[in-house]
């Protein structure tokens, strides 16, 4: 064993020495956390995407969407019978029994989901967590741009499908 | 008078103390979770100890067999919550095997990476609440300084902190964004210079040795006769790891160096989850070299309906805590038919039923701690 107090003498040290560092506390309400874009905070909704296939329901390991629509007649001029379209009637999340996975914004094959960073909204009872398309409309304005993948792998889908766009037909 | 007379005071005859049975759990904090010890004692030394498990029993193999593979990720990675990564890389390394897939191989090195990133985080939530259940507060500051700078980068590359849900069957869900190599690599610098904090603080402390050294000593040869694993094992001479003995992803190239102790005590166990973290921070370092020399997709394209053929396959990798092993048995459909788990921090408790008995009381919190466990990982 070495001198008696020695294991103070080193804890001391080390705290001298974060002593004299800038601190790592950010004041969080007044100082917004900055989170990267991937974060997994929240789903929002882009309601005009979706068509009501129901693959986000079905693919969502604990069955916390719920969706309800009806089928209405659009009659386009000059075409020669009505068409049929899908309205959403209902998109709701129950965020109490959301995993944060993710499926259902991959499963998605209009665009009509996506993550953002939004975490504020805590609820003080368990079933205010239920929210309806209007509050997942809401927060598509929060949703952050996607980051550039690395260059060394393959581009974003979201770039590639700029590319496609852009070029000439 | 001067001669001696003995006289016997009560029923029970003498100095005899009756034994008393004692419980520490289901809610008890140095249990991390809902563990319960049923203890008999003889005033303060222990006569005999049985874990009793199951309080956190949530069916995760049951739910399974009712979930397609991309669901069963969602599940898999949460029974060891501090090891999500290496729970969801067991899974799809299962599937992978059984379909006979090959990951492309950046995708099989960037997987390398965030699992040692992953055992970092893991090592380090340990190297910090062990010491703060046997009276030292401080350590745990210091360690979960370096899990944030950590979580930072693993945050921006798959979106969560603890539940990363970053791997498919056939590789990863997406690349990593452009200068995530980079910033990785800044953090992990960053974790290894002010590494030395921590280490200073406890690693020698005499109040810290005088608790755990000689303290709770684990044989070899009932570290494998109990198939305790991974770092608790390793402490007591068990020269076992899967990265080194059996490599998996990228671990054959690497060449882990692995670290062991002989003396089977606490303070072995904690000295092996240090060291460690050193190895994992070089290992770290290796990857993201490679990752970013080699160019291509980080998945391959499957159909929407992902369906193992018809067969059963046992996929076990080092996870942070020990072993954790998938037995997995398909007939073909979209989900699993069976899905064992073998999972490490169960293995580990069953050694503490020969471990605890003889020891005192307040050596119990010690020893506890020092097996280094997730009762999510016990109960499944």
């Amino acid at each position: 064993m070495g001198v008696p107090g020695e294991g103070l003498a080193k804890g001391l040290a080390v705290t001298l020495k974060t002593m004299t560092r800038r601190s790592h506390t950010r004041q969080y309400p007044d100082v917004e956390p900055d989170l990267p874009p991937r974060s997994r905070g929240v789903i929002a909704l882009l309601e005009e995407n979706c068509t009501v296939c129901m693959l986000c329901a079905r693919e969502c390991p604990d069955w916390c969407i719920y969706i309800d629509s009806h089928k209405e007649e659009v009659v386009v001029p000059g075409a020669a019978r009505a068409r049929q379209r899908n309205v959403l009637d209902r998109f709701d999340i129950d965020f109490s029994l959301c995993m944060y996975c993710g499926i259902c914004i991959e499963a998605c094959p209009f665009d009509a989901l996506y993550w953002t960073p939004e975490f504020e909204y805590a609820e003080y009872d368990i079933r205010d967590l239920l929210h309806d398309k209007s509050r997942l409309g809401e927060w598509m304005a929060t949703v952050p741009p996607p980051p550039p993948h690395d260059p060394n792998g393959e581009p974003s889908k979201e770039e590639t499908a700029a590319v496609k766009k852009a070029a000439p037909r | 008078m001067t001669d001696l007379r003995e006289v016997t005071v009560g029923t029970g005859a003498g100095l005899d103390t009756a034994d008393m049975v004692l419980n520490i759990g289901p809610q008890h904090p140095s249990t991390h979770g809902v563990l319960r010890l049923k203890l008999v004692l003889d005033g303060e030394r222990v006569v005999s100890c049985e874990p009793i498990v199951g309080y956190m029993h949530r069916g995760a193999e049951k739910l399974f067999e009712v979930r397609d593979y991309r669901q069963i990720i969602v599940l898999a990675n949460r029974h060891d919550w501090l090891s999500a990564f290496a729970n969801e890389l067991g899974v799809v390394l299962a599937v992978e095997r059984l379909m006979g897939l090959e990951v492309p191989e950046r995708a099989v090195w960037l997987r390398t990476a965030l699992a040692e990133l992953n055992r970092i985080l893991n090592h380090l939530m340990f190297l910090g609440s062990y010491p703060l259940e046997i009276g030292a507060i401080t350590p745990v500051f210091y360690a979960f300084r370096e899990r944030e700078t950590l979580q930072a980068v693993l945050e921006e590359a798959t979106g969560g902190r603890m539940h990363y849900m970053f791997n498919r069957v056939g590789g990863l869900k997406e690349e990593v964004p452009a200068g995530w190599t980079r910033r990785t690599r800044e953090a992990v610098g960053q974790v290894r210079r002010r590494l030395p904090d921590l280490e200073n603080l406890i690693r020698r402390n005499e109040i810290f040795l005088a608790r755990t050294v000689g303290v709770g000593v684990l044989t070899a040869a009932q570290a494998a006769a109990f198939g305790a694993s991974g770092p608790v094992a390793r402490a007591s001479g068990l020269d076992f790891d899967l990265r080194h003995d059996e490599p998996y992803l990228a671990y054959g190239d690497l060449d882990v160096p692995v670290v062991t102790r002989e003396a089977g005590d606490c303070h072995a166990r904690f000295e092996v989850l240090l060291d460690q973290v050193h190895v994992s921070l070089d290992l770290v370092d290796r990857c993201l070299e490679m990752v970013d020399r080699i160019t291509g997709p980080v998945n391959v394209r499957l159909p929407k309906v992902v369906k193992a053929p018809e067969g059963h396959t046992y996929a076990w990798t080092e996870n942070p805590l020990g072993l954790n092993g998938y037995y997995l048995v398909s007939r073909g459909e979209k989900t699993p038919w069976r899905m064992k788990m073998r999972t490490a921090s169960y293995a580990n408790v069953q050694a503490l039923s020969t471990l605890i008995p003889g020891c005192l009381v307040p050596d119990l919190i010690a020893i506890l701690g020092s097996m280094f466990f997730v009762v999510g990982d016990i109960d499944k």
